[in-house]
């Protein structure tokens, strides 16, 4: 099997999931590349994403109720270690980070659980179906306070909200857009705010934990006269406004920039895209094409996104953002494949990296890139990272270690870091970096399993663990 | 099927959510002394530990008097991590399985710890995730060794004296068991989780009978985990993942379903004596609405949307006066239903 293929395939599944083993690495590339992408776009359905979502209700209490946001986190973070479909959980984590909705206001994490499902289910269908879910999502409806946008009383927080962050981008619209936009999705409501408001105020859980949010549409409390919007008149309602928002190019181009950012390459940050270039305007602008083309298909653009050179020639551009780090590093390492008290943890290192999941820092949501790392969340990586191999009994590195084994009894210091390197991702690393693993493995000399096993494997884990800490390793 | 207020019919409902003292936190097994005290198991969530004290076995009457608590999470000698379920002996003492710390652990009917036994491992004597508990007509206690998928008997005092049962599909092998409980002959009941059954045994281990398969139609279940019997034979089952409770004839004949009526605690009516904005909100709201539900998954969206409905309804319980009580995890509650012939008691 191809190096080049097995590196390839490892690049897809960063960026596509959440890393891959290197047995599953060697299915995919048995697949082919296409048809590895069809498969991550299209997954079978005819199993559920979840082999064990019984198991985690069952043992994870909490994770059945879902009261707390760390019970929330720590379940969807399990999944993303176990989905059988990736992608499916990537897309969810990227239209968290565009449609940023925040426990910190809502109270009710399970709500925002509720919006990642309603991901998985429309984020990478039609963007125009998933606008419109968003529009009805109880969460949405709270965080930007649409239930109190009414006919007489209007609220242009969502209507601001879906022009500037979730479809155009700033410079695009007018004020009076704005107005008009909130004016139809008036009547856009949860059923029962004044009952759910009254809790979240209080952050009420009594007397029997919380209540799921219902969307409402409330025709008497909407505006149903007439509109102009974008240089379009009439009665329009909150689906109209969908409609002619998917239908401006500056839709095409800021998702286009949007999912370039989060599965090519980190870009700026949005608010510096009125100003700032693409860094690959040609790749935007055939995203932007696949888009129009496909009459706002995400599934076609992605498409053609992962199967462009622009993508393929892209590996290791982008920094892990703190979810990447701790799912697929618990993925490589293993040990997450029935449910444990200790679960939590991996919630716990998320935030410590910088990255409350379901609690992203505003409406912005989080900034990405190079601003994922700092002096402390580094070392929350890099701590987390070595953990994860520090024990040798975890599935992953025995899997690691029969590997190097079936490499021969004897592995030569250059062997040992170059199967290492290998097996960990494939890394590309630079020579200084190789240089200073070398030089630390030239310490003890030749490996020997035969010799001294305990001693070898115990030289693996320490090799694995100075891996992580690597520059390379934040990369993905 | 019979209706359901011809076998039961509700009577009120203990619990609110609390962190600790009055209330319950993921309440997952409820033990009945002889003199009607409660000892409610608080199961909790991960292993925080701004947390541990949510861990803990509280102690109430039927008519919500709270007595205290006892036990609190940690991994210490008497502490609890994954409770999962209490069950009383002759002396009343309490035993309590623990699916983290793989272990028995065992206290006075005040709480004070007395012993524990148990370490993960697959031989005699240990345990992979015990579950369920229930003492034979001798007083000896059976464990359900979930991930064994055996059932082990031991002394009281923790001495083992013999398992039945394996992995499998066929009539007494298991998938992941749950729940146990013995009738007063002595043959044994236990939930099979994972192969969404309900086996019975004679004391010995010898398979009896076998109900139900995949479904959440009359008679078929959902990832059963609870189960008890009443005096005449009654099996209660604790439906857990269609968020109902099935009882069947001694025969395995579905009798009736319940699926949660729940009204407001005591202790719910004492927070909203005090919190009177939220209470004027929730008698304008329409606590029952109509729902669109998701593809799957819709009864537990259900439950989750409306507060009366059982919402993961984890143990059943029945006490010498035939009333039964249905143990919710994610409402923190006990929804108490009483058989007809009886008067409501509160």
């Amino acid at each position: 099997m191809a190096q080049q293929d097995i590196a390839l395939m490892a690049h897809l599944l960063r960026r596509a999931g959440f890393g891959a083993t290197r047995e599953e690495l060697e299915d995919y590339v048995a697949q082919g590349y296409e048809a590895t992408v069809e498969a991550l776009l299209q997954p079978d359905e005819a199993f559920p994403a979840l082999a064990d979502e019984d198991l985690i209700r069952r043992y994870h209490v909490d994770e059945n109720s879902l009261m707390l946001i760390d019970s929330c986190q720590t379940y969807w973070l399990y999944r993303m270690i176990n989905t059988r479909r990736p992608l499916e959980e990537k897309i969810g984590l990227f239209w968290h980070g565009v449609f940023a909705t925040g426990y910190t206001k809502l109270n009710q994490p399970k709500a925002i659980l509720n919006q990642i499902d309603m991901f998985r289910r429309y984020g990478l269908g039609s963007f125009r179906t998933l606008l419109g879910q968003l529009s009805r999502d109880p969460a949405m409806l709270f965080w930007l306070d649409n239930k109190d946008n009414h006919r007489d009383a209007v609220n242009e927080n969502y209507g601001r909200e879906i022009l500037e962050l979730f479809s155009m981008g700033v410079g695009n619209y007018t004020e009076s857009d704005v107005r008009q936009c909130s004016r139809a999705f008036t009547g856009w409501t949860i059923r029962n705010a004044a009952l759910h408001t009254a809790r979240v105020a209080r952050d009420s859980v009594w007397p029997y934990g919380r209540l799921d949010w219902q969307f409402e549409y409330r025709a008497d409390d909407h505006d149903a006269g007439a509109k102009t919007f974008l240089g379009h008149t009439g009665a329009f309602d909150g689906e109209d406004i969908i409609e002619i928002i998917c239908a401006q190019p500056a839709t095409a181009r800021f998702i286009a920039r949007h999912l370039y950012n989060f599965f090519v390459a980190d870009e700026p940050q949005v608010p510096a895209w009125p100003t700032v270039p693409p860094r690959d305007p040609k790749a935007i602008a055939a995203l932007m094409q696949a888009f129009t083309d496909a009459e706002y298909d995400l599934r076609s653009v992605l498409r053609v996104l992962f199967n462009a050179d622009f993508f393929k020639q892209a590996a290791f551009a982008k920094i892990k953002s703190p979810t990447e780090m701790v799912v697929s590093t618990a993925r490589l390492a293993g040990g997450y494949d029935f449910p444990a008290v200790e679960d939590v943890e991996l919630a716990l290192a998320t935030g410590a990296m910088g990255q409350q999941l379901l609690d992203p820092p505003s409406v912005e949501g989080w900034h990405t890139g190079q601003e994922w790392v700092n002096t402390a969340s580094l070392m929350a990586r890099v701590n987390f990272a070595s953990q994860q191999f520090a024990d040798v009994q975890k599935p992953g590195v025995r899997a690691i270690l029969a590997r190097l084994q079936a490499q021969g009894p004897i592995l030569s210091p250059a062997q040992l870091v170059d199967a290492c390197l290998d097996l960990m991702g494939p890394l590309s690393v630079t020579e200084p970096t190789r240089r200073e693993l070398l030089e630390h493995a030239m310490v003890a000399g030749n490996l020997n399993f035969v010799a001294d096993e305990t001693s070898a494997v115990e030289r693996v884990r320490e090799m694995l663990q100075l891996i992580v800490a690597m520059r390379e390793y934040q990369l993905a | 099927m019979m209706s359901t207020q011809n076998l039961y019919r509700y009577s009120h409902t203990i619990g609110f959510y609390g962190l600790g003292g009055r209330g319950f936190n993921n309440p997952v097994d409820v033990a009945i002394r002889r003199d009607g005290l409660l000892y409610v198991l608080n199961r909790a969530g991960a292993e925080v530990d701004s947390r541990m004290g949510y861990k803990r076995v509280s102690m109430c009457a039927l008519d919500e008097t709270y007595h205290g608590d006892f036990s609190t999470g940690g991994r210490g000698p008497g502490q609890i991590m994954w409770p999962v379920a209490i069950a009383l002996d002759a002396e009343e003492h309490v035993y309590i399985s623990d699916d983290a710390l793989q272990r028995i652990s065992v206290f006075d009917k005040h709480g004070t710890f007395l012993t524990s036994w148990g370490r993960r491992g697959r031989g005699d004597g240990e345990f992979d995730r015990p579950a369920g508990l229930a003492f034979t007509p001798e007083g000896h206690l059976l464990v359900v060794d979930s991930r064994n998928n055996r059932v082990q008997t031991y002394t009281r005092d923790g001495r083992f004296l013999g398992a039945w049962g394996r992995g499998g599909q066929s009539p007494g092998e298991f998938n992941l068991p749950w729940g146990i409980a013995v009738d007063q002959t002595g043959d044994v009941y236990v939930a099979d989780w994972r192969n969404d059954r309900i086996q019975k045994f004679d004391a010995t281990g010898q398979p009896l009978a076998c109900w139900g398969t995949a479904g959440t139609g009359d008679g078929l279940f959902h990832r059963p985990a609870g189960i008890a019997v009443d005096h005449e034979g009654h099996i209660c089952v604790a439906d857990w993942g269609n968020e109902r409770v099935q009882i069947l004839s001694p025969d395995g004949k579905v009798l009736a379903q319940l699926r949660g009526e729940a009204g407001v605690s005591k202790w719910g009516e004492s927070y909203f004596s005090s919190n009177q904005d939220e209470l004027a909100a929730r008698l304008q709201a329409d606590l029952e609405p109509p729902l669109a539900l998701p593809p799957t998954d819709a009864k537990r969206y259900e439950s989750a949307s409306i507060e009366k409905l059982f919402w993961g309804p984890v143990s059943v319980k029945i006490d010498t006066e035939g009333r039964l009580y249905v143990v919710e995890s994610c409402r923190h509650r006990i929804q108490i239903y009483c058989p007809h012939t009886s008067s409501a008691v509160r």
